[in-house]
């Protein structure tokens, strides 16, 4: 489980919890104060990536409860989506760009971000923002899918052997040479 | 056997064969090593298009195979003056034509050793094979000039101005900006200035000679423009150094 599915399960229960309190001491109807998030690529991407391409996402993160959400905190997060290799991704390589924060969203007001992120390997993904806050839930974003082709890179196992190898075979062949 | 094979078989030993030959080959391919370990170690090197990767490890071979004819030019005339052995050298019945070319021939086999070592290397970062035969033709075609044309200008240069070391710096400095575009950006070269010193740069005949057959895909035999300034670059050079060596006073 990584940060991403435990931040959505911790959302999940911090989320009962507070319903569970609401629902004890309640003296007037909580109003809660709602995120929506949009989430969609910029026009100029790549409309076949591969890997290696730069892509960018736009987000759209918008208060439209009736009271301000103070300590948003909204990231990105990358799902390999492929048959036998689901798996959340570690976003290490792929984007700079993981998070960002805004102190206070009024009613009514958005918060629009890029997230620049690099493709690093092949494979089909879905891309998600979630935003946490306040004490409202965790709330994700739109699903965006993503195809990463395969492109021919360098291969490890062909520059490792001959990267080593030749170098001590001169190395080698000096010291032989000195020798005689 | 002729004095002239005589002599090309003592500089081509000394260049290939003693250990300070070996020592440069050995320094090459650390170098060359240590580009394959850069592509294969970090993540953003090791997502560049595979013949992207080819055409970088052409460039840089041609850059090794140059330094080294630049010090091998260096040595072969200022280097035996300091040493006081260019006197009996030019007392040897040996033309001056004779004594230059038996003085390449020493070069030419060392970059036919850099050639043989930058191979496997090519094959290595080239996974996909992708244009590689003719990107090892392009830089046999088109290196092969633009390396000697450097190793006659050192020993052009070597027989003016007397002092390896100016010599060696002289070349260096020319070297360094002739190989420039190597490291440049690409939009840079596109500049009305980038433009006017890559029609006339040897060492950019032969880049963009690699990026046509390698990237483009075009045939190596297809460069002539490129071949055209590669092969000027080296009858200038090779003239001289010429009349260098024939200016020499016993």
């Amino acid at each position: 489980m990584n940060l991403h599915h435990f931040a959505v399960f911790a959302g999940l229960l911090v989320g009962m919890q507070t319903q569970t309190a609401a629902a004890q001491a309640v003296v007037a109807p909580l109003v809660p104060a709602t995120l929506q998030i949009a989430l969609s690529p910029e026009p100029g991407n790549a409309a076949r990536p591969k890997m290696g391409d730069n892509l960018i996402y736009r987000s759209v993160i918008r208060n439209t409860g009736a009271t301000p959400v103070h300590g948003v905190v909204a990231w990105l997060g990358l799902v390999q989506v492929d048959p036998g290799r689901e798996q959340p991704v570690d976003l290490e390589d792929w984007s700079a760009h993981k998070a960002i924060t805004a102190p206070v969203l009024a009613p009514g007001e958005a918060v629009t971000t890029t997230w620049p992120m690099r493709l690093i390997a092949a494979g089909t993904y879905r891309v998600v923002i979630s935003a946490a806050g306040g004490t409202g839930a965790l709330q994700p974003s739109n699903f965006v899918d993503l195809v990463v082709a395969q492109k021919p890179v360098v291969e490890q196992g062909r520059v490792l052997p001959v990267a080593i190898g030749v170098p001590m075979l001169l190395g080698g062949a000096l010291l032989l040479r000195r020798r005689a | 056997m002729s004095a002239l094979t005589l002599l090309a078989r003592k500089e081509a030993g000394e260049l290939v064969l003693s250990p300070r030959g070996l020592g440069w080959l050995l320094a090459v391919s650390v170098a060359l090593s240590s580009f394959g370990l850069l592509l294969v170690g970090s993540k953003e090197l090791s997502l560049l298009d595979n013949a992207q990767v080819v055409y970088d490890m052409l460039g840089i071979a041609t850059a090794l195979g140059a330094l080294l004819a630049v010090a091998s030019g260096v040595d072969a005339i200022a280097g035996e003056r300091e040493r006081g052995s260019l006197l009996p050298l030019l007392l040897a019945p040996l033309s001056r034509n004779a004594l230059l070319l038996g003085k390449m021939g020493g070069q030419v086999a060392a970059w036919a050793m850099m050639l043989a070592i930058a191979l496997p290397y090519l094959w290595s970062v080239g996974s996909t094979g992708q244009n590689l035969l003719g990107g090892s033709m392009a830089l046999l075609l088109l290196g092969t000039p633009v390396v000697a044309g450097f190793g006659l200008l050192a020993m052009g240069l070597g027989t003016r101005l007397g002092s390896a070391r100016a010599t060696l710096m002289l070349c260096a400095i020319v070297l360094l900006v002739s190989a420039s575009p190597l490291i440049l950006d690409p939009s840079l070269r596109r500049s009305a200035i980038g433009v006017a010193f890559d029609a006339v740069n040897p060492f950019s005949a032969a880049l963009n000679a690699y990026d046509s057959v390698v990237i483009d895909g075009q045939g190596a035999l297809a460069q002539g423009w490129h071949a055209l300034v590669a092969a000027l670059w080296f009858s200038a050079t090779a003239a001289f150094a010429a009349s260098g060596i024939r200016g020499l006073r016993r």
